[in-house]
């Protein structure tokens, strides 16, 4: 476990677009930020299970595509280079006698001021395949995310999942990997029109339908054997690599734990978004209040709140209200 | 037969399943998934049509908040859990 000893004025846990539009504005209030996100990418919920779909509720787009608001809201929050901690989930937080919060993930011990949650409804995971002896290949050559395209270079990939991402992993890979079969336990998939067409002209081979029954190898996967769904009849494929895409489950895992005023699965704040611990906030999905309204745009609202709060906790002399942001970029852009 | 509820306290309401499986779920006012089949009582067996579509739902649902029994939930979405 390494140990980064830099105590950050306010870390975020959750990389969501509340989070990341906090970590924006905790960048206009002159706070340095760090943001600790569980998955390997930001942009929450809409990068994770709708990024094509369109949100008509943010104020001043008409409409806008959920993805490419998390871009938009990626380069406004570069700004300020905030740092940023992917695939890491907080497990335990606690606040040292000097006031300073000691957070403690899976990989990583961080320490800050203040913490800001907007969890949302929890970290999301992504499903595991469920089969015997698979914890044996965790780690291994099984993924369920791809970072790293050029990995699977020359490979032979099967790919299990019927949706929108697991047709555009295979897509992806064709290209790159020596051979790709996707595999899906029904002949129909959920994917975009186009995608599927894609698919069709394309080299991969789909196999459907079928699932996984049984993975083969000693220190990796060399073989996976198939079953038809509802049928007999098995295959045995001889792979490099298996990539799931099976989804997300989400749980609000160990922030219950924190010691955290909760009220049916969110965290209670008051108007200033204060928690029940002092120096730490809640915003977005996961808090509640008198008249709370789940939606990005009240959560946007929130943030500010969230970070002026926290802004005034760690310096008391410094306003709640900020200078209007035209003022704010100019001065910095004057330094740099 | 198969049966199907969806457990509103935890339900995120991202609508996975309204998309996956229109003939099943929709929304309620709040935004939570519904089971339009019997008021989300759980006591209405689904079409065999549908079985594909509702496997589907249940797989993506993120938040594991739709429920499938071969018995009837009679309005309880956690009578079985």
């Amino acid at each position: 476990m390494s140990q980064n000893d830099q105590v950050f004025d306010i870390t975020i846990i959750g990389g969501g677009p509340v989070g990341m539009f906090a970590a924006f504005y905790a960048g206009m209030r002159q706070l340095s930020v760090k943001i600790i996100e569980n998955l390997p990418q930001l942009g929450g919920q809409l990068s994770a299970l709708y990024p094509e779909k369109y949100i008509y509720d943010i104020a001043g787009f008409p409409k806008i595509r959920a993805q490419e608001l998390i871009n938009n809201l990626n380069e406004q929050m570069r700004q300020f280079n905030p740092t940023i901690c992917l695939e890491q989930s907080v497990e335990q937080v606690e606040k040292r006698p000097d006031g300073i919060f000691k957070l403690t993930t899976n990989a990583d011990i961080h320490y800050s001021k203040t913490i800001l949650i907007t969890a949302g409804n929890g970290a999301f995971q992504p499903k595991k395949l469920q089969l015997d002896g698979i914890e044996n290949y965790e780690g291994r050559n099984i993924h369920y995310f791809i970072n790293d395209l050029n990995k699977f270079a020359g490979k032979r990939v099967v790919v299990f999942g019927g949706g929108d991402s697991a047709v555009d992993w295979a897509l992806m890979l064709e290209p790159i990997a020596e051979h790709v079969t996707l595999v899906h336990r029904r002949d129909t998939f959920r994917a975009h029109e186009q995608s599927v067409e894609n698919l069709k002209k394309s080299t991969v081979e789909v196999m459907t339908p079928f699932v996984p029954t049984e993975f083969i190898g000693k220190h990796q996967i060399e073989q996976v054997v198939l079953q038809q769904a509802k049928g007999t009849e098995r295959e045995t494929l001889d792979v490099d690599a298996v990539i799931v895409n099976y989804g997300f489950a989400t749980s609000l895992g160990s922030i219950k734990n924190w010691g955290l005023a909760i009220d049916n699965h969110s965290i209670v704040v008051n108007s200033k978004l204060e928690t029940n611990i002092e120096g730490i906030y809640a915003a977005g999905d996961i808090c509640t209040y008198d008249g709370k309204v789940n939606l990005i745009a009240t959560g946007f609202g929130e943030a500010p709140i969230a970070i002026s709060s926290a802004k005034v906790y760690i310096d008391p002399t410094a306003d709640m209200q900020a200078l209007h942001s035209t003022t704010i970029m100019k001065e910095k852009n004057t330094k740099a | 037969m198969k049966y199907t509820i969806v457990n509103k306290e935890t339900c995120i309401a991202c609508g996975a399943c309204n998309d996956i499986a229109p003939d099943i779920f929709n929304h309620d006012r709040k935004g939570h998934s519904h089971v339009i089949l019997d008021d989300n009582q759980g006591t209405a067996a689904v079409p065999e049509d549908f079985y594909d579509d509702l496997e589907d739902a249940w797989d993506e649902c993120p938040s594991g908040s739709i429920k499938v029994a071969d018995k009837p939930f009679d309005g309880d979405a956690e009578k079985f859990d």
